[in-house]
């Protein structure tokens, strides 16, 4: 959850060459420690699971576990609640992601700027990156409380109506768990955009300006096309991570009201961790792989194109 | 090679610190893991613990503190990953999957007769899975309605009782009579539709799950069925005597507007009325009906609470003598008293502290002889059902977001299927 | 003139409309926790309490095991910080020193992790701890966050030790320092401060990690503070709004200490040492 300012970052750092190649025959030993445990807790079961994908596994001791070839993903393939967990998760993504980058790109802008309480909004915009999801998650859920919310009161303050109970209604519930997933993505966002303004050339700025360029103009062709390596990249990545997501729905909402907001994550953790149907769980995440490795793909060649235009 | 030797001593350090303490011989040690949460509940139970264990010298209990939050889930990956305790608590609803994947062991040889007899054989019903028996059915606790007294009387309504309820028809117009602007007859948590509908829905002589010729379970929505649900829906669509915004809610974020008058009734575990009790203003007098009645009858369905023997207790003879002290009939008032619930057994329910008028006991332990096991529970598969297609139904149908016949092909087209993958 | 002006006083009435979207939630969850029962039970919620409390702390410690989930989460968090810098120093050494097939494959398994659905992993690594008889164990746990940071962390101490000039160590190495005496004298004092913001990172990632520990961890006893924390939500709708809020806003205090020590680090394009080398 750290990095996406990682991502950007280290794209600045592979445009340049390493320092020296003191090459050294401790090499293999010293990234031993690292390796195994990398072997044994992350590439190793990855296998495990797509191999899993073609199995009945399930839980229990009665029955034994059978190969049973593409059996799974053809049950998948009919599993009209599947698809629409997808679908939603697709929704969530996006309508996370989206409002995200321009909400975070205002205020970076914003901090950018020369202006009072700029520190007082930096360190407030850490908090939530610093917070942990479960707490994003019960927070809010006080806020969306429809008799001790503060959204409710708010509203039937300002007169317009009676509130709702917006994280059990059924056309509440997604957009108000994407509002959620918004707030909580915004610092790292922000920070990564932030950065990437640093590589905005100041002189071409002033030049402009001098020039009488508007504020509209001056961000079209001197601040966008700086920035555009860094926006990709970071969408990209939070296009992905938002895909993934679990926590914060499984708090507010457990993917309720009747099924509305369930993720995919969530939809495979609950086959696999409630109803104990190990191998169609993981082919649902062998689907989800297949998904995020083309917006990786992209995301990749994005930061190469963009390596090579800057 | 420092390095490695470091990480080393750290995670070796970090096996000495959560290596089960358990394991070496000497007495025998079982784990309890209970989930009672209400403060009375938690101490009653640990001090039912301390007094075995001052007791039995031989057979140390330990207390573990579970949540029903996702318990299932827990006890689950518990059991796949062999960790589960000796002891468990649970509901009989969530047993099913367990028993027959053989993670519990089957009690028919080891209950000793007296608890056998104490407890009625329709509470054992919904213990048992096949043909063994995986959990001792103790607490359980009827729906009823807890009803604001004064609005009652202000309406002039009849205040039904267990011997002469209301059906479900009069239930509709006396939430009619106390609705007005701004207020509710009734208001209807329905965070959990399913179950709430189906227990109720037998009083109307709606079953649900029926078994077919070939001994497969098939969903059948009939005519029964439908009583309650319309009667809900007819409720908050037409008649707007039960408000659409507690549709969604658990029966404990009703409590506010029950207390400020908004709503004169809500249908309530038996046991909210401790939360009631702790968070009623003062001067609100409120009080306990039964539930209406359908054509079958006072009746509803219920999934009583549990316990039960992992397989993997290497002393279940031990563990069942603990369950058996537990489950004395003085042991189970206590027990039934700190959950404000009922007790299974037929001894502990003729205990005067659940037959004083105060806090409506009386009512409630009059309905205890018309508790039935819930329709769906030994179904396998029935959680899955539950979660995915019955739960988003019903809900999409209390909204008004779909009709009846849509609700019926949702739950036997879509229901039937989930079903079958479980009975290939 | 003018527009200046109004340009200026439009990016105040923005700042201030970030300020309260990113604030009236934090100060909610604070107001929630100083209030009664009795007050969160009314039916118009006041944005500073009436009779402000603390007996909701009391409260959250009395029904949740806090002080002991608390407890695991700490010794979790920082024993999966000192691990995941103690392994991903040396490698991060070698990946930034070294322009070898490994290097590269590590820094293309670096960026691939980040984004691999944790969904596909868990549950083959559930069966692969099992065997190991690490499910409900903290050590089991500890191992899979160390692997979990390893790719933040690698990527990190890479850039920091990219930030130590080579040039440094040559020329240590020129006045006839061996290779360990270079690395401890020259380039580890150099480096300090960036494993130290690693580790801390890691920290933090650990501390709030909820995923894992829902599934990995078993007796209640052993589960860390994220998992304490949904318990409370209950079962169906059962919620101490009170002790909930009051027991949320404690358990986010270590995080939200360990940012304010890196927020120069955060903010100023973060990281300093691996953009500036």
């Amino acid at each position: 959850m750290t990095s996406v300012a990682g991502a950007e970052a280290s794209a600045t750092a592979a445009r340049r060459p390493a320092g020296a190649r003191t090459a050294g025959h401790g090499a293999w030993f010293l990234v031993l420690p690292a390796l195994v445990p990398i072997l044994l807790i992350s590439a190793g079961p990855l296998l495990y699971g797509i191999l899993l994908a073609f199995t009945d596994a399930q839980s229990g001791r009665t029955g034994t576990t059978r190969w049973i070839g593409a059996l799974n993903f053809q049950d998948l393939l009919h599993d009209t609640l599947f698809w629409e967990s997808f679908r939603i998760g697709l929704v969530w993504a996006v309508g996370v992601t989206v409002p995200q980058f321009l909400l975070a790109l205002g205020l970076a802008l914003l901090l950018d700027q020369d202006l009072r309480l700029r520190g007082l909004a930096r360190a407030l915009a850490i908090v939530p990156w610093a917070m942990p999801e479960v707490v994003v998650g019960i927070m809010w859920r006080l806020v969306y409380n429809p008799d001790a919310g503060v959204l409710n009161e708010t509203l039937r303050d300002l007169g317009l109506g009676d509130g709702r109970d917006w994280l059990s209604g059924l056309a509440t519930a997604l957009p108000a768990v994407i509002v959620v997933g918004v707030w909580a993505g915004l610092p790292q966002t922000t920070v990564a955009l932030l950065a990437g303004l640093q590589n905005v050339p100041r002189e071409l700025h002033e030049a402009a300006a001098v020039d009488g360029a508007g504020a509209w103009r001056r961000f079209r062709a001197v601040t966008w096309p700086a920035l555009r390596p860094v926006a990709l990249a970071v969408t990209a990545l939070n296009l992905i991570w938002n895909l993934n997501s679990f926590a914060l729905v499984y708090v507010l909402t457990s993917g309720g009201p009747g099924g509305k907001t369930r993720l995919p994550m969530l939809f495979a953790y609950e086959e696999a961790f409630r109803y104990g149907q190990f191998g169609y769980a993981a082919a649902m995440g062998c689907v989800l792989v297949a998904v995020v490795s083309v917006l990786l793909a992209v995301f990749l060649a994005g930061r190469l194109r963009g390596g090579d235009a800057t | 090679m420092r390095t490695l030797l470091k990480v080393l001593a750290v995670l070796l350090l970090l096996a000495g610190c959560s290596a089960p303490g358990h394991r070496e011989g000497g007495p025998v040690t079982l784990r309890f893991q209970s989930l009672a949460w209400q403060q009375e509940s938690v101490a009653a139970n640990r001090e039912l613990v301390e007094e075995w264990n001052a007791t039995h010298t031989d057979v140390k209990v330990e207390y573990v503190q579970g949540s029903w939050d996702s318990v299932h889930d827990q006890l689950l990956t518990s059991f796949e990953g062999g960790e589960a305790p000796d002891v468990v608590h649970d509901a009989s609803d969530d047993l099913a999957d367990f028993a027959y994947g053989g993670y519990l062991a089957d009690l028919r040889g080891l209950l000793p007769g007296r608890l056998k007899s104490d407890i009625p054989s329709s509470s054992w019903g919904t213990a048992t899975f096949g043909t063994g028996v995986y959990g001792v059915p103790f607490l359980q606790e009827p729906r009823v309605l807890i009803a604001n007294s004064d609005r009652l009387r202000a309406a002039k309504v009849r205040i039904p009782t267990p011997g002469h309820p209301w059906s479900w028809e009069e239930f509709r117009q006396v939430a009619r009579r106390l609705s007005g602007p701004g207020r509710y007859g009734v208001a209807w948590p329905l965070k959990e539709p399913v179950s709430a509908t189906l227990n109720l829905s037998l009083s109307a002589g709606g079953r649900l799950f029926h078994r077919d010729a070939d001994g497969k379970t098939v969903v059948r929505f009939t005519d029964g069925d439908a009583v309650v649900p319309r009667t809900l829906h007819d409720q908050v669509a037409v008649d707007h005597s039960a408000p659409a915004s507690t549709l969604g809610s658990g029966g404990a974020d009703t409590l506010p507007g029950f207390f400020a008058g908004r709503y004169a009734m809500v249908p309530l575990g038996f046991s909210y009325r401790q939360q009631i009790v702790q968070q009623a203003p003062e001067g609100f007098h409120w009080e306990v009906l039964p539930a209406p009645a359908g054509a079958a009858g006072l009746i509803q369905g219920v999934s009583p609470q549990t316990l039960s023997v992992s397989a993997d207790c290497p002393h279940k003879k031990e563990a069942v003598a603990f369950i058996d002290f537990l489950l004395r009939p003085r042991n189970m008032v206590r027990l039934a008293l700190g959950d404000w619930m009922l007790p299974t057994g037929t001894r502990a329910l003729k205990d005067p502290a659940l037959h004083t008028t105060k806090y409506g006991w009386a009512t409630g332990t009059a309905l205890a002889a018309r508790l039935r096991p819930a329709p769906a529970q030994s179904v396998r598969g029935y959680p899955e059902w539950k979660d995915k297609v019955a739960t988003p139904a019903y809900q999409e149908y209390y909204s008004g977001a779909i009709g009846l016949a849509e609700l019926r092909s949702r739950l036997e087209d879509d229901g039937n299927l989930v079903l079958a993958r479980y009975q290939r | 003139m003018r527009p200046r002006r109004a340009a200026r006083a439009g990016q105040y009435a923005a700042l201030l409309a970030y300020l309260v979207f990113l604030a009236f939630p934090l100060l909610w969850l604070l107001s929630t926790a100083l209030k009664s029962p009795r007050e969160l039970g009314s039916l118009h919620p006041a944005w500073i309490p009436r009779h402000p409390t603390l007996a909701n702390v009391r409260q959250a410690f009395d029904e949740q095991p806090l002080a002991h989930a608390a407890l695991n989460s700490l010794l979790v968090a920082v024993a999966t910080a000192v691990v995941a810098v103690v392994i991903a120093t040396p490698t991060a050494y070698v990946m930034a020193r070294q322009r070898t097939r490994l290097a590269r494959a590590a820094t293309g398994w670096v960026v691939v992790s980040q984004a691999f659905p944790f969904v596909l992993v868990i549950i083959p690594l559930f069966l692969v701890l099992k065997g190991l008889r690490l499910i409900d164990s903290l050590t089991g746990l500890v191992l899979v966050y160390v692997v979990w940071a390893l790719p933040f962390a690698l990527w990190m101490l890479t850039g920091h030790v990219r930030a130590v000039p080579a040039e440094l160590e040559e020329a240590a190495a020129v006045d006839g320092a061996g290779r360990v005496r270079t690395l401890v004298s020259v380039t580890a004092p150099l480096l300090a401060p960036g494993i130290a913001a690693t580790a801390l990172f890691a920290f933090v990632t650990a501390w709030n990690e909820f995923f894992f520990a829902l599934v990995l961890l078993k007796s209640p006893g052993k589960q860390t503070l994220p998992v304490v924390l949904t318990h409370f939500i209950g079962a169906e709708g059962v919620a101490d709004l009170g002790p909930l809020a009051a027991a949320a806003f404690l358990a986010t205090l270590p995080s939200v200490a360990v940012f304010a020590l890196l927020q120069r680090r955060i903010t100023g394009g973060l990281l300093a040492g691996a953009v500036k080398s």
